[in-house]
Protein backbone atom coordinates (compact mmCIF):
# COMPACT_ATOMS: atom_id res chain seq x y z
CA UNK A 1 0.00 0.00 0.00
CA UNK A 2 1.30 3.23 -0.97
CA UNK A 3 1.51 6.33 1.59
CA UNK A 4 0.02 8.92 -0.56
CA UNK A 5 -3.31 8.82 -2.12
CA UNK A 6 -2.54 7.46 -5.88
CA UNK A 7 -2.37 10.83 -7.68
CA UNK A 8 -0.08 12.10 -4.85
CA UNK A 9 2.01 9.38 -5.09
CA UNK A 10 1.96 9.37 -8.99
CA UNK A 11 3.32 13.10 -9.13
CA UNK A 12 5.92 12.18 -6.40
CA UNK A 13 7.18 9.86 -8.80
CA UNK A 14 7.38 11.90 -11.92
CA UNK A 15 8.96 14.08 -10.05
CA UNK A 16 11.61 12.09 -8.99
CA UNK A 17 12.66 11.40 -13.04
CA UNK A 18 13.84 15.02 -12.84
CA UNK A 19 17.65 15.47 -12.52
CA UNK A 20 18.82 16.11 -8.70
CA UNK A 21 15.54 15.75 -7.65
CA UNK A 22 15.52 12.41 -4.60
CA UNK A 23 12.38 10.98 -2.62
CA UNK A 24 12.32 13.58 -0.51
CA UNK A 25 12.55 16.79 -2.88
CA UNK A 26 9.42 15.31 -4.93
CA UNK A 27 7.51 14.84 -2.05
CA UNK A 28 8.15 18.41 -1.17
CA UNK A 29 7.31 19.58 -4.74
CA UNK A 30 4.40 17.76 -4.79
CA UNK A 31 3.01 19.07 -1.53
CA UNK A 32 3.92 22.62 -2.95
CA UNK A 33 1.75 22.14 -5.69
CA UNK A 34 -0.94 20.62 -3.41
CA UNK A 35 -0.65 23.61 -1.49
CA UNK A 36 -0.51 26.27 -4.78
CA UNK A 37 -3.64 27.65 -5.72
CA UNK A 38 -5.57 26.25 -9.01
CA UNK A 39 -4.45 28.72 -11.25
CA UNK A 40 -0.93 28.15 -10.13
CA UNK A 41 -0.82 24.46 -10.57
CA UNK A 42 -2.43 25.39 -14.14
CA UNK A 43 0.06 28.02 -15.12
CA UNK A 44 2.77 25.12 -14.59
CA UNK A 45 1.05 22.42 -16.12
CA UNK A 46 0.46 24.80 -19.08
CA UNK A 47 4.58 25.51 -19.06
CA UNK A 48 5.44 22.57 -19.48
CA UNK A 49 2.52 21.63 -21.95
CA UNK A 50 3.98 24.39 -24.00
CA UNK A 51 7.53 23.75 -23.65
CA UNK A 52 6.95 20.36 -25.46
CA UNK A 53 4.49 21.87 -27.62
CA UNK A 54 6.44 24.37 -29.32
CA UNK A 55 9.91 23.85 -28.88
CA UNK A 56 12.32 22.50 -31.24
CA UNK A 57 15.63 22.26 -32.91
CA UNK A 58 16.58 24.71 -35.46
CA UNK A 59 17.28 23.56 -38.61
CA UNK A 60 20.59 25.40 -38.96
CA UNK A 61 21.87 25.55 -35.66
CA UNK A 62 20.17 22.65 -33.52
CA UNK A 63 19.65 25.17 -30.96
CA UNK A 64 16.35 24.94 -28.75
CA UNK A 65 14.16 27.31 -30.61
CA UNK A 66 10.54 28.62 -30.85
CA UNK A 67 10.98 29.75 -34.29
CA UNK A 68 12.91 28.46 -37.14
CA UNK A 69 15.58 29.07 -37.49
CA UNK A 70 16.79 30.39 -34.00
CA UNK A 71 16.62 34.08 -33.62
CA UNK A 72 20.48 33.58 -33.63
CA UNK A 73 20.73 32.35 -37.24
CA UNK A 74 18.74 35.13 -38.34
CA UNK A 75 20.36 37.99 -36.78
CA UNK A 76 21.49 40.69 -38.74
CA UNK A 77 23.68 42.15 -36.28
CA UNK A 78 25.31 38.56 -35.64
CA UNK A 79 28.48 37.17 -37.16
CA UNK A 80 27.35 35.06 -39.37
CA UNK A 81 30.83 33.95 -40.61
CA UNK A 82 32.17 33.10 -37.46
CA UNK A 83 30.15 29.75 -35.76
CA UNK A 84 30.83 28.40 -32.21
CA UNK A 85 30.64 24.65 -31.80
CA UNK A 86 28.80 23.73 -28.47
CA UNK A 87 28.24 20.30 -27.27
CA UNK A 88 24.85 21.33 -25.49
CA UNK A 89 21.91 24.03 -25.89
CA UNK A 90 22.78 25.30 -22.08
CA UNK A 91 26.77 25.67 -23.33
CA UNK A 92 25.43 28.66 -25.51
CA UNK A 93 24.22 30.88 -22.07
CA UNK A 94 27.69 30.05 -20.75
CA UNK A 95 29.38 32.06 -23.83
CA UNK A 96 26.45 34.56 -24.38
CA UNK A 97 27.24 35.81 -20.79
CA UNK A 98 30.51 37.22 -21.48
CA UNK A 99 28.62 39.65 -24.43
CA UNK A 100 32.11 39.34 -25.94
CA UNK A 101 31.31 36.98 -28.37
CA UNK A 102 28.67 37.80 -31.69
CA UNK A 103 29.12 35.33 -33.61
CA UNK A 104 26.71 32.23 -34.21
CA UNK A 105 26.25 28.66 -32.82
CA UNK A 106 26.33 25.09 -34.01
CA UNK A 107 25.22 22.48 -31.41
CA UNK A 108 26.29 18.98 -31.82
CA UNK A 109 23.94 17.64 -28.72
CA UNK A 110 26.97 15.23 -27.57
CA UNK A 111 30.57 14.61 -27.65
CA UNK A 112 31.84 11.48 -29.23
CA UNK A 113 31.63 8.77 -26.14
CA UNK A 114 32.46 5.35 -27.16
CA UNK A 115 31.53 3.63 -23.86
CA UNK A 116 27.91 5.26 -24.34
CA UNK A 117 27.89 4.28 -28.08
CA UNK A 118 28.08 7.62 -29.39
CA UNK A 119 30.31 8.15 -32.17
CA UNK A 120 30.54 10.86 -34.88
CA UNK A 121 26.91 9.47 -36.47
CA UNK A 122 25.35 9.99 -33.55
CA UNK A 123 26.29 13.49 -32.90
CA UNK A 124 24.81 16.24 -35.33
CA UNK A 125 27.28 17.08 -37.94
CA UNK A 126 25.95 16.50 -41.42
CA UNK A 127 24.17 20.44 -41.34
CA UNK A 128 27.74 21.84 -39.84
CA UNK A 129 29.31 20.41 -42.82
CA UNK A 130 26.78 21.83 -45.16
CA UNK A 131 27.20 25.05 -43.86
CA UNK A 132 31.13 24.39 -43.88
CA UNK A 133 30.44 23.82 -47.75
CA UNK A 134 28.31 26.53 -48.35
CA UNK A 135 31.22 28.49 -48.28
CA UNK A 136 29.68 30.61 -45.67
CA UNK A 137 32.06 30.01 -42.40
CA UNK A 138 35.04 31.77 -41.75
CA UNK A 139 36.10 30.45 -39.00
CA UNK A 140 34.44 27.10 -36.54
CA UNK A 141 35.73 27.80 -33.13
CA UNK A 142 35.45 24.52 -31.31
CA UNK A 143 34.01 25.04 -27.70
CA UNK A 144 33.46 21.60 -26.20
CA UNK A 145 34.33 20.84 -22.93
CA UNK A 146 38.11 20.09 -22.22
CA UNK A 147 37.42 16.45 -21.13
CA UNK A 148 38.45 13.75 -23.14
CA UNK A 149 35.72 13.47 -25.23
CA UNK A 150 35.49 16.91 -26.14
CA UNK A 151 38.66 17.06 -26.93
CA UNK A 152 38.83 14.12 -28.87
CA UNK A 153 35.48 15.86 -30.64
CA UNK A 154 37.34 18.66 -31.43
CA UNK A 155 40.72 16.86 -32.97
CA UNK A 156 37.74 15.07 -35.17
CA UNK A 157 35.66 17.95 -35.77
CA UNK A 158 39.25 19.98 -36.98
CA UNK A 159 40.45 16.89 -38.93
CA UNK A 160 36.86 16.65 -40.86
CA UNK A 161 37.06 20.46 -41.62
CA UNK A 162 40.72 20.50 -42.37
CA UNK A 163 40.58 20.21 -46.20
CA UNK A 164 37.60 22.68 -46.24
CA UNK A 165 39.50 25.71 -46.11
CA UNK A 166 37.50 26.84 -43.11
CA UNK A 167 40.00 28.03 -39.69
CA UNK A 168 39.17 26.16 -36.86
CA UNK A 169 39.88 27.32 -33.78
CA UNK A 170 39.93 25.64 -29.96
CA UNK A 171 39.08 27.90 -26.97
CA UNK A 172 41.70 27.87 -24.42
CA UNK A 173 42.14 25.97 -21.88
CA UNK A 174 44.05 26.79 -18.18
CA UNK A 175 43.60 28.41 -14.65
CA UNK A 176 40.58 30.36 -14.16
CA UNK A 177 40.51 33.62 -13.58
CA UNK A 178 40.40 34.52 -9.68
CA UNK A 179 41.82 30.90 -8.97
CA UNK A 180 44.92 30.33 -7.29
CA UNK A 181 47.79 28.41 -9.38
CA UNK A 182 49.02 26.73 -5.92
CA UNK A 183 45.93 24.57 -6.50
CA UNK A 184 45.87 24.07 -10.24
CA UNK A 185 46.15 20.28 -11.24
CA UNK A 186 49.13 19.35 -13.35
CA UNK A 187 46.59 19.01 -16.46
CA UNK A 188 45.53 22.57 -16.15
CA UNK A 189 48.88 23.97 -15.61
CA UNK A 190 50.14 21.91 -18.70
CA UNK A 191 47.77 23.54 -20.63
CA UNK A 192 48.04 26.89 -19.31
CA UNK A 193 51.78 27.03 -20.10
CA UNK A 194 51.23 25.41 -23.66
CA UNK A 195 48.40 27.91 -24.48
CA UNK A 196 50.62 30.55 -23.26
CA UNK A 197 50.87 34.12 -25.37
CA UNK A 198 52.63 37.09 -25.67
CA UNK A 199 52.20 40.00 -24.03
CA UNK B 1 40.55 8.67 10.81
CA UNK B 2 43.34 8.24 8.72
CA UNK B 3 42.70 7.96 4.53
CA UNK B 4 43.66 4.80 2.68
CA UNK B 5 45.77 6.30 -0.08
CA UNK B 6 46.41 3.73 -3.25
CA UNK B 7 47.79 4.30 -7.05
CA UNK B 8 44.81 4.05 -8.70
CA UNK B 9 42.95 4.17 -12.87
CA UNK B 10 40.05 5.68 -13.18
CA UNK B 11 37.77 3.61 -14.75
CA UNK B 12 34.55 5.62 -15.17
CA UNK B 13 32.05 8.31 -13.93
CA UNK B 14 28.60 8.62 -13.26
CA UNK B 15 26.75 11.79 -12.57
CA UNK B 16 24.87 11.55 -9.03
CA UNK B 17 22.52 14.47 -7.27
CA UNK B 18 23.19 17.38 -7.92
CA UNK B 19 27.32 17.87 -8.42
CA UNK B 20 28.68 14.84 -6.77
CA UNK B 21 29.77 11.99 -9.45
CA UNK B 22 29.84 8.06 -8.22
CA UNK B 23 33.65 7.19 -9.55
CA UNK B 24 35.12 3.74 -10.47
CA UNK B 25 38.49 3.09 -9.68
CA UNK B 26 41.00 0.17 -10.18
CA UNK B 27 43.43 0.77 -7.30
CA UNK B 28 46.50 -0.91 -7.16
CA UNK B 29 45.89 -1.90 -3.27
CA UNK B 30 42.45 -3.08 -3.87
CA UNK B 31 41.54 -3.70 -6.99
CA UNK B 32 37.74 -2.69 -8.50
CA UNK B 33 36.31 0.44 -6.20
CA UNK B 34 33.57 2.50 -6.46
CA UNK B 35 33.14 5.59 -4.32
CA UNK B 36 31.65 9.04 -4.42
CA UNK B 37 33.39 12.23 -5.04
CA UNK B 38 31.03 14.82 -3.37
CA UNK B 39 30.94 17.97 -5.23
CA UNK B 40 33.51 16.65 -7.83
CA UNK B 41 30.99 18.51 -10.77
CA UNK B 42 30.43 22.38 -9.47
CA UNK B 43 34.42 22.18 -7.65
CA UNK B 44 37.11 21.56 -9.95
CA UNK B 45 40.04 22.14 -7.10
CA UNK B 46 39.51 19.03 -5.27
CA UNK B 47 40.00 17.21 -8.27
CA UNK B 48 40.78 18.73 -11.54
CA UNK B 49 40.77 16.59 -14.07
CA UNK B 50 42.05 13.98 -11.77
CA UNK B 51 38.71 12.29 -12.71
CA UNK B 52 39.04 11.84 -16.06
CA UNK B 53 38.11 8.41 -17.77
CA UNK B 54 42.05 6.12 -17.60
CA UNK B 55 43.65 9.39 -15.90
CA UNK B 56 46.74 7.39 -13.33
CA UNK B 57 46.30 8.90 -9.61
CA UNK B 58 47.30 8.75 -6.42
CA UNK B 59 43.67 8.18 -4.39
CA UNK B 60 42.78 9.05 -1.34
CA UNK B 61 39.26 7.94 -0.23
CA UNK B 62 38.05 5.71 3.10
CA UNK B 63 35.29 3.04 3.74
CA UNK B 64 32.26 4.17 6.13
CA UNK B 65 30.68 1.17 8.31
CA UNK B 66 28.10 -0.66 6.34
CA UNK B 67 28.30 0.97 3.24
CA UNK B 68 29.55 -0.58 -0.16
CA UNK B 69 30.76 2.90 -1.64
CA UNK B 70 33.51 4.63 -0.48
CA UNK B 71 34.36 8.26 -0.05
CA UNK B 72 36.37 9.61 -2.30
CA UNK B 73 38.35 12.89 -0.82
CA UNK B 74 40.99 13.42 -3.12
CA UNK B 75 43.39 12.85 -6.21
CA UNK B 76 46.85 13.72 -7.53
CA UNK B 77 47.09 13.28 -10.90
CA UNK B 78 50.50 10.83 -12.31
CA UNK B 79 49.53 10.54 -15.65
CA UNK B 80 46.58 12.04 -17.83
CA UNK B 81 45.48 11.23 -21.13
CA UNK B 82 44.79 14.52 -21.84
CA UNK B 83 48.65 15.37 -21.45
CA UNK B 84 49.23 14.57 -25.01
CA UNK B 85 46.92 14.75 -28.00
CA UNK B 86 43.20 13.45 -28.07
CA UNK B 87 41.59 11.63 -31.02
CA UNK B 88 38.36 10.05 -31.67
CA UNK B 89 40.53 6.34 -32.47
CA UNK B 90 42.90 6.95 -28.96
CA UNK B 91 39.58 7.81 -27.06
CA UNK B 92 37.65 4.59 -28.42
CA UNK B 93 40.75 2.72 -27.23
CA UNK B 94 40.95 4.24 -24.24
CA UNK B 95 37.37 3.70 -23.33
CA UNK B 96 37.67 -0.24 -24.71
CA UNK B 97 40.56 -0.66 -21.98
CA UNK B 98 38.73 1.05 -18.94
CA UNK B 99 34.98 -1.23 -20.28
CA UNK B 100 37.35 -4.56 -20.06
CA UNK B 101 38.44 -3.53 -16.85
CA UNK B 102 35.55 -2.46 -15.19
CA UNK B 103 33.50 -5.84 -16.93
CA UNK B 104 36.13 -8.29 -16.16
CA UNK B 105 37.64 -7.36 -12.30
CA UNK B 106 35.95 -8.14 -9.61
CA UNK B 107 34.98 -5.66 -6.90
CA UNK B 108 37.51 -5.32 -4.11
CA UNK B 109 40.00 -7.94 -5.28
CA UNK B 110 43.66 -6.51 -5.79
CA UNK B 111 45.85 -7.55 -8.80
CA UNK B 112 49.20 -6.00 -9.32
CA UNK B 113 49.94 -8.01 -12.48
CA UNK B 114 46.74 -5.88 -13.98
CA UNK B 115 47.37 -2.93 -13.00
CA UNK B 116 51.13 -3.12 -13.90
CA UNK B 117 49.80 -4.40 -17.21
CA UNK B 118 47.21 -1.09 -17.56
CA UNK B 119 49.83 1.62 -16.82
CA UNK B 120 52.34 0.00 -18.92
CA UNK B 121 49.93 -0.02 -21.82
CA UNK B 122 48.45 3.68 -21.33
CA UNK B 123 51.84 4.85 -21.75
CA UNK B 124 51.52 3.37 -25.28
CA UNK B 125 48.15 4.12 -25.98
CA UNK B 126 49.13 7.33 -28.55
CA UNK B 127 47.56 9.04 -30.96
CA UNK B 128 48.50 7.66 -34.19
CA UNK B 129 49.25 4.25 -32.68
CA UNK B 130 46.71 2.51 -30.79
CA UNK B 131 46.78 -1.42 -32.58
CA UNK B 132 49.69 -2.44 -30.79
CA UNK B 133 49.03 -1.23 -27.30
CA UNK B 134 45.40 -2.57 -27.36
CA UNK B 135 46.01 -6.20 -29.16
CA UNK B 136 48.93 -6.40 -26.07
CA UNK B 137 46.31 -5.27 -23.55
CA UNK B 138 43.31 -7.75 -24.78
CA UNK B 139 45.78 -10.72 -24.87
CA UNK B 140 47.69 -10.21 -21.47
CA UNK B 141 44.10 -9.61 -19.78
CA UNK B 142 42.25 -12.50 -20.96
CA UNK B 143 45.72 -14.61 -19.67
CA UNK B 144 45.61 -12.79 -16.41
CA UNK B 145 41.87 -13.50 -15.98
CA UNK B 146 42.14 -16.68 -16.61
CA UNK B 147 40.15 -17.18 -19.94
CA UNK B 148 42.49 -17.85 -22.52
CA UNK B 149 42.69 -21.11 -24.04
CA UNK B 150 45.76 -23.06 -25.20
CA UNK B 151 46.69 -21.29 -28.48
CA UNK B 152 48.66 -23.94 -29.68
CA UNK B 153 46.40 -27.56 -29.93
CA UNK B 154 43.10 -28.07 -31.85
CA UNK B 155 40.56 -27.87 -28.95
CA UNK B 156 39.00 -31.14 -30.05
CA UNK B 157 41.64 -34.01 -31.04
CA UNK B 158 44.90 -32.05 -29.49
CA UNK B 159 46.86 -32.03 -32.78
CA UNK B 160 49.31 -29.07 -32.92
CA UNK B 161 48.22 -26.29 -35.07
CA UNK B 162 51.82 -24.45 -35.47
CA UNK B 163 52.03 -23.18 -38.61
CA UNK B 164 48.49 -24.19 -39.88
CA UNK B 165 45.27 -21.72 -39.51
CA UNK B 166 43.38 -22.26 -36.94
CA UNK B 167 39.92 -21.55 -35.63
CA UNK B 168 37.75 -20.26 -33.55
CA UNK B 169 33.77 -20.42 -32.73
CA UNK B 170 31.26 -18.68 -30.04
CA UNK B 171 30.14 -21.45 -28.31
CA UNK B 172 33.46 -23.45 -28.40
CA UNK B 173 35.97 -23.25 -25.27
CA UNK B 174 39.52 -22.92 -27.81
CA UNK B 175 40.92 -23.42 -30.74
CA UNK B 176 40.01 -26.08 -33.63
CA UNK B 177 41.65 -27.25 -36.55
CA UNK B 178 40.52 -27.39 -39.84
CA UNK B 179 39.34 -31.54 -39.39
CA UNK B 180 36.87 -30.27 -36.50
CA UNK B 181 35.92 -26.31 -37.26
CA UNK B 182 32.62 -25.66 -36.58
CA UNK B 183 29.81 -24.63 -39.03
CA UNK B 184 30.54 -20.69 -39.30
CA UNK B 185 33.73 -20.51 -37.46
CA UNK B 186 36.45 -17.66 -38.02
CA UNK B 187 39.93 -17.67 -38.88
CA UNK B 188 42.84 -16.95 -36.76
CA UNK B 189 46.34 -16.59 -38.80
CA UNK B 190 49.49 -18.52 -37.83
CA UNK B 191 50.87 -14.58 -37.76
CA UNK B 192 48.81 -13.80 -35.21
CA UNK B 193 49.45 -16.52 -32.92
CA UNK B 194 52.98 -16.21 -33.45
CA UNK B 195 53.03 -12.94 -32.54
CA UNK B 196 50.68 -13.22 -29.39
CA UNK B 197 53.62 -15.92 -28.28
CA UNK B 198 55.98 -13.15 -28.74
CA UNK B 199 53.93 -10.97 -26.64
CA UNK B 200 54.05 -13.39 -23.84
CA UNK B 201 57.88 -12.93 -23.64
CA UNK B 202 58.36 -9.25 -24.18
CA UNK B 203 57.37 -6.27 -23.14
CA UNK B 204 54.74 -3.87 -24.65
CA UNK B 205 58.19 -1.26 -25.25
CA UNK B 206 59.66 -3.72 -27.43
CA UNK B 207 56.57 -3.46 -29.96
CA UNK B 208 56.51 0.14 -29.76
CA UNK B 209 58.90 0.75 -32.78
CA UNK B 210 57.31 -0.99 -35.92
CA UNK B 211 53.97 0.69 -37.19
CA UNK B 212 51.28 -1.53 -36.99
CA UNK B 213 47.98 -1.03 -39.28
CA UNK B 214 44.48 -1.68 -37.96
CA UNK B 215 44.19 -4.74 -39.99
CA UNK B 216 47.62 -6.20 -38.06
CA UNK B 217 46.25 -9.09 -35.85
CA UNK B 218 43.01 -7.57 -36.11
CA UNK B 219 41.70 -11.78 -35.98
CA UNK B 220 43.66 -12.24 -33.08
CA UNK B 221 41.49 -9.06 -31.39
CA UNK B 222 38.37 -10.52 -32.90
CA UNK B 223 39.18 -13.73 -30.82
CA UNK B 224 39.71 -12.41 -27.49
CA UNK B 225 36.70 -9.93 -27.25
CA UNK B 226 34.67 -13.24 -28.08
CA UNK B 227 36.62 -14.68 -25.00
CA UNK B 228 35.63 -11.99 -22.97
CA UNK B 229 32.11 -11.32 -24.16
CA UNK B 230 31.35 -15.28 -24.03
CA UNK B 231 32.68 -14.92 -20.12
CA UNK B 232 30.60 -11.79 -19.19
CA UNK B 233 27.65 -12.74 -21.49
CA UNK B 234 27.03 -9.40 -22.81
CA UNK B 235 28.57 -7.18 -25.69
CA UNK B 236 31.19 -4.88 -25.04
CA UNK B 237 30.07 -1.34 -26.32
CA UNK B 238 33.21 -0.49 -27.15
CA UNK B 239 34.34 -3.44 -29.10
CA UNK B 240 32.09 -2.28 -31.67
CA UNK B 241 33.28 0.83 -31.80
CA UNK B 242 36.52 -0.36 -32.39
CA UNK B 243 35.52 -2.26 -34.96
CA UNK B 244 34.32 0.46 -37.22
CA UNK B 245 37.34 2.32 -37.18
Amino acid sequence: MTRFAEPMARLIEELKKLPGVGGKTAQRFAFHILRASDEDAELLAEAIREVKASLRLCSICNNITDVDPCTYCTSATRNQRLVCVVEEPTNIAAIEKTRHYNGVYHVLHGALSPLHGIGPEQLRITNLAKRVESACIDELIVATNPTIEGEATATYLSRLFKSSGVKVTRIATGVPVGSDIEYADEVTMQKAMEGRREL
Amino acid sequence: MSLKQSEAIVLRTYPLREADLLVTLFTRAEGKVKGIARSAKNSKRRFGGALEPLTWVRAYYDDREGQDLARLDSCDILESPLSTTVDYPRVVALEHVAEMLDELLPDREANDAIFRLAVSVLHQLRAGSIWMPLTYFQLWLVRLVGFLPELGTCLACGVALSGSLAYYHALADGLMCVQHKRLASSKLAPESRALAEQMFRAPVESFAEEPWAPSQCADLRRFLVQIMERHIEKKLVTAGMLARL
